[in-house]
């Protein structure tokens, strides 16, 4: 299992879990996993990656996994609330998004996938920032 | 820089046992290209099919669409840094088989999109609907990983094009339009009292699906960077992304990018165009406050009196398209954004993710939640399974008569965020 170092990866994607300590593994959907973060935000937690996917094809993902770190030193108050403001309105775009579509399951096993690579990728971007 | 783009004009394709231009009928030898592309061993086998306007035909899921040409004088032919040796692009005279494009199509995950309809109401939203397509279904061998599959497909993809762009070597062109400029001295000596203007434009830079390439260099590693705008029209930017079918920025609107033409039109006459900066769109947040302040940053030390920013995507690039909209403005510097909008089926909603109050000069080139009709085709290239991902999203989405009802985000290139596609405003 690969080391996570000092962040944490919130994700309701199986293959995510399997592959990463830790893990805050949510037992539900993409809105399960987006409200999990928003408490953990409120209570000081840092959002590494954007909760959001780059294009509309992604709001349907069955999975969905973001890095945080939690409690993290250092956050002055304009990131908490420019955390807080990324997620809220993540949620409010989710919603706004899904009224009237489904997750698209049939297709569960490819989104699961690239929700991993978008994870490895994201991780990436995060330790070449911070090494 | 010059460049000299030639224009041959296609007025059909056709699958042959010769590869040429003929009387603009374009020619293309079916056996000698498949093995040309077979030649990569990540390929098992190699489908060709011609769709041409009008015809009752589908093509899905679309990867890419590349316009196929031949560099005939300067450096660079192909795209350097990718499917050829690096070169310094933006000189020279260059064939275009202009009116052809090569459409790439391969299922690399099992829920991509990417509809061209050929006919009818489909036709309408897609700018590609209008070019005769050599459509390149890629199979590849078993057991390719996901990003070796992405990467063969563009690949061959690139190559198709430089193959079939061969045969307009030695044609007299139709027409032909000439891209110059200087240095910005020469340009600002030219152009004193004109308003300095950069063009933004942004990648999605996130990972498997999600990326863009310059001169061969994955955007996700850049910092944003300065191009001359000859080098992106004439192959320095590759498409990898195929996730966001409406407003992905395919290698061939690259290659044609409006908004660097329209700015290039005004060159000289309202504006002093000073070039293009090409920005990621990164997944981290602090990533995108690096972006953020680096295009700024450039924009600042070129001068700019003005900046117009497209987007590409819609979700998480929209912090980034407000947030350098903001920077941009709050140092003075005048800006333009250009996005398409996610307003409901009505239209009616909050358009983008995020929000600035600077952001008071907005294009909107569409709403990628309009939904359209789309009868059934008469042949469909690619993956007819992919149809049922496509209509899969909400009950009611496929009709009994076999019409599927979409939203506009499945269209390639539906609301094309540089501006490369059909819809316009009327004022009346």
């Amino acid at each position: 299992m690969e080391n996570t170092f000092d962040y944490d990866i919130v994700t309701n994607n199986p293959s995510v879990k399997d592959k990463y300590e830790n893990i805050i593994f949510v037992d539900g959907g993409f809105k399960d996993v987006l409200f999990k973060v928003r408490d953990l935000v409120h209570n000081g937690a840092e959002l590494i990656n954007h909760p959001l996917g780059a294009s509309i094809r992604m709001f349907f993902s069955p999975y969905r996994s973001i890095i945080i770190r939690e409690k993290s030193e250092g956050n002055s108050e304009i990131n908490k609330e420019y955390y807080i403001n990324t997620i809220e309105n993540s949620i409010e775009n989710y919603n706004k998004q899904m009224e009237n579509r489904n997750p698209d399951v049939v297709n569960s096993e490819d989104y699961s996938l690239i929700d991993e690579n978008l994870l490895e990728s994201a991780i990436g971007e995060f330790k070449r920032m911070q090494n | 820089m010059r460049l000299e783009q030639r224009r041959i004009h296609i007025k059909d394709i056709q699958l042959g046992n010769e590869t040429s231009v003929k009387s603009g009928v374009l020619t293309v030898n079916k056996e000698e290209l498949i093995s040309k592309l077979k030649e990569d061993k990540k390929i098992k086998d190699v489908k060709l099919d011609v769709a041409r306007p009008g015809e009752k035909t589908r093509i899905i899921p679309v990867k890419d669409v590349i316009e196929p040409r031949v560099k005939i004088e300067g450096d660079g032919n192909g795209f350097p840094g990718v499917s050829t040796k690096m070169a310094q692009l933006g000189d020279g005279k260059v064939n275009i088989l202009y009116g052809a494009a090569i459409v790439t199509v391969g299922d690399i995950v099992g829920f991509q999109e990417g509809v061209v309809d050929m006919w009818g109401e489909g036709a309408k939203w897609t700018p590609f609907s209008s070019t005769y397509n050599l459509v390149v279904d890629i199979i590849p061998v078993e057991g390719l990983k996901p990003h070796d599959h992405e990467a063969a497909v563009r690949l061959a993809g690139l190559r198709a094009a430089e193959y079939v762009g061969e045969a307009g070597r030695d044609v007299e062109p139709d027409e032909v339009k000439v891209y110059e400029m200087g240095s910005h001295v020469e340009e600002a000596k030219k152009y004193p009292n004109l308003p300095k203007v950069a063009y933004v434009e942004m990648l999605i830079s996130q990972g498997l699906l999600h990326d863009g390439y310059i001169y061969g260099v994955n955007s996700q590693l850049i910092l944003p960077t300065l191009l001359h705008p000859n080098e992106e029209l004439d192959g320095a930017v590759i498409s990898g992304n195929c996730v966001a079918a409406c407003d992905k920025i395919t290698t061939y609107q690259h290659q044609n990018n409006s908004s660097i033409l329209d700015l290039y039109e005004q060159h000289g006459k309202t504006i002093n165009f000073l070039g293009v900066i090409l920005t990621p769109e990164l997944t981290t947040l602090e990533g995108k406050f690096r972006t953020c302040d680096y295009t700024t940053k450039l924009c600042m030390n070129l001068g700019a009196d003005g900046v117009i920013v497209s987007e590409e995507g819609y979700g998480n690039p929209d912090s980034d398209l407000l947030m350098i909209c903001k920077k941009l403005e709050d140092n003075g510097i005048k800006t333009v954004l250009i996005t398409d909008e996610c307003s409901g089926r009505d239209g009616m909603s909050q358009p983008l993710a995020d929000t600035t109050k600077e952001a008071v000069a907005v294009v909107s080139t569409g709403n990628v939640s309009h939904v359209v009709k789309l009868p059934p085709a008469d042949k469909v290239i690619g993956n007819d399974k992919a149809i049922a991902t496509l209509a899969g999203g909400w009950e009611g989405a496929l009709e009994e008569d076999g019409s599927l009802q979409c939203e506009l985000n499945a269209v390639i290139g539906a609301t094309s965020e540089i501006g490369y596609h059909n819809l316009t405003v009327k004022l009346y």
